[in-house]
């Protein structure tokens, strides 16, 4: 006898919180370091402290494939761009994580080049004090955000996500039609015009002819 | 330092520098803008100076520079430009060389035909006071970005004013542009793609 028979090969949940479960346990960091920050995130990675322990070992230096936007570093103006060009490209669902000082709030750098704080450009999910943080501190982070992903409903958001897009469909969809009545109401008056000339037209040749 | 102590005379006596009294233990002299580029060349090339390292150019300004020791405001040009050498093939040998720029003039010959790391270097010089340097051949922002608009080591720079950055930077066709001086044939010229919100809804897949 097969003991799979014996014990049923199937498990009832929500989809809520499979899908939780599923997004917390492997978080995939996308490294923005730009600083000494990063530095600290590479010993957090390895042996010590491992990261993997979380299940985010995966490192991805593309923005297509990670989950959380790992900003490590002072973020300057001429950077600024390029950051949140990055985090446009990341697929839903996105968090970002901004750590140290620097990326928090632009650190002792009080000058013209730093931005003051990463919120500035694109929105923050976990902030981490230190400069640089400790990995202890990183881990802490991550235990935040792993919190914050267990509350989150996946359905809601879809359906949030759907009636927004429905009322865009909607928007775009009145517009096209305003515009075809209008090409319409267009033509129908440029074929009045049209008659009316042929009208006048008909009318002097016939005086022309009667004459 | 014997040497060094030497050099002066004969650096008096060619190009008309001065000895800045600021430098205590060292030796910087400061030279008119005209004779800059003769004396950096005789520095390089003589055999008994040999100095064949530009370790830095700085830029200065004097706006509302008080002197330690007299009290005093300071006198003659706001701006100076500051070169320093140093010497690999006698060892330790080290000097400076200062240029004062005045605030109507604002410009230096450039010496990057004669070190190369001062294309760089003057670049820098030129994003952060301003000053330009004449015969430069690319005198572009090195640190700041293309919409930034003033200098912001200048003393009269709002120490807080930020200005944020549009875009980033196109890169490709100046990558492209070298690539094709080093012999490289470029297929197929890569265009700047401008994401367009109304084009496309938001999840969907643009094709």
């Amino acid at each position: 006898m097969n003991t799979e028979e014996k014990t049923g090969n199937f498990i009832t949940t929500s989809l809520d919180f499979i899908v939780n479960w599923g997004r917390t346990n492997s978080l995939w960091p996308f490294p923005y370091g730009t600083a000494c920050c990063a530095i600290e995130f590479m010993s957090t990675e390895v042996g010590r402290y491992d990261l993997s322990r979380i299940g985010s070992e995966y490192v991805r230096f593309t923005a297509r494939q990670s989950d959380v936007l790992l900003v490590a570093g002072t973020i300057t103006y001429k950077q600024a761009p390029i950051l949140k060009r990055i985090y446009e490209q990341m697929a839903e669902p996105r968090w970002v994580i901004a750590m140290g000082a620097c990326a928090s709030s632009g650190g002792f750098y009080d000058c013209y080049c730093t931005v003051p704080g990463i919120d500035h450009i694109i929105p923050v999910d976990v902030y981490i004090g230190g400069c640089p943080s400790r990995p202890e501190a990183f881990f802490d982070a991550m235990f935040d955000l792993q919190n914050k992903i267990k509350d989150e409903s996946y359905m809601k958001q879809r359906a949030e996500r759907v009636k927004e897009q429905l009322e865009m469909i909607k928007a775009k969809t009145a517009e096209a039609t305003a515009n075809a009545k209008e090409l319409a109401h267009e033509k129908v008056v440029d074929f009045r015009d049209y008659m009316a000339e042929k009208e006048r037209k008909l009318a002097k040749k016939v005086q022309v002819w009667k004459e | 330092m014997e040497s060094m102590e030497s050099l002066f005379p004969v650096l008096e006596s060619k190009f008309g520098v001065n000895r800045d009294a600021r430098d205590k233990w060292g030796l910087t002299v400061v030279v008119s803008a005209d004779n800059l580029h003769g004396l950096v060349e005789f520095l390089k090339n003589d055999s008994a100076t040999q100095f064949d390292m530009l370790v830095d150019i700085a830029g200065i300004d004097y706006l509302g520079y008080r002197s330690a020791l007299s009290e005093r405001e300071h006198e003659g040009p706001r701006f100076a430009v500051k070169y320093n050498f140093k010497s690999m093939k006698n060892p330790g040998h080290r000097m400076s060389v200062k240029v004062l720029v005045s605030e109507d003039s604002l410009s230096v010959p450039t010496i990057s035909d004669l070190f190369e790391i001062a294309n760089w270097q003057e670049r820098e010089v030129w994003d952060q006071y301003g000053i330009v340097f004449k015969g430069h051949p690319d005198l572009r922002r090195l640190l700041n970005h293309v919409e930034f608009v003033g200098h912001p080591l200048r003393k009269d720079y709002p120490q807080q004013k930020r200005q944020w950055l549009s875009t980033n930077d196109f890169l490709l066709p100046a990558l492209e542009a070298r690539l094709e001086t080093l012999g490289y044939r470029v297929i197929e010229r890569s265009k700047e793609v401008e994401p367009n919100p109304d084009e496309f809804l938001e999840g969907s897949i643009k094709e």
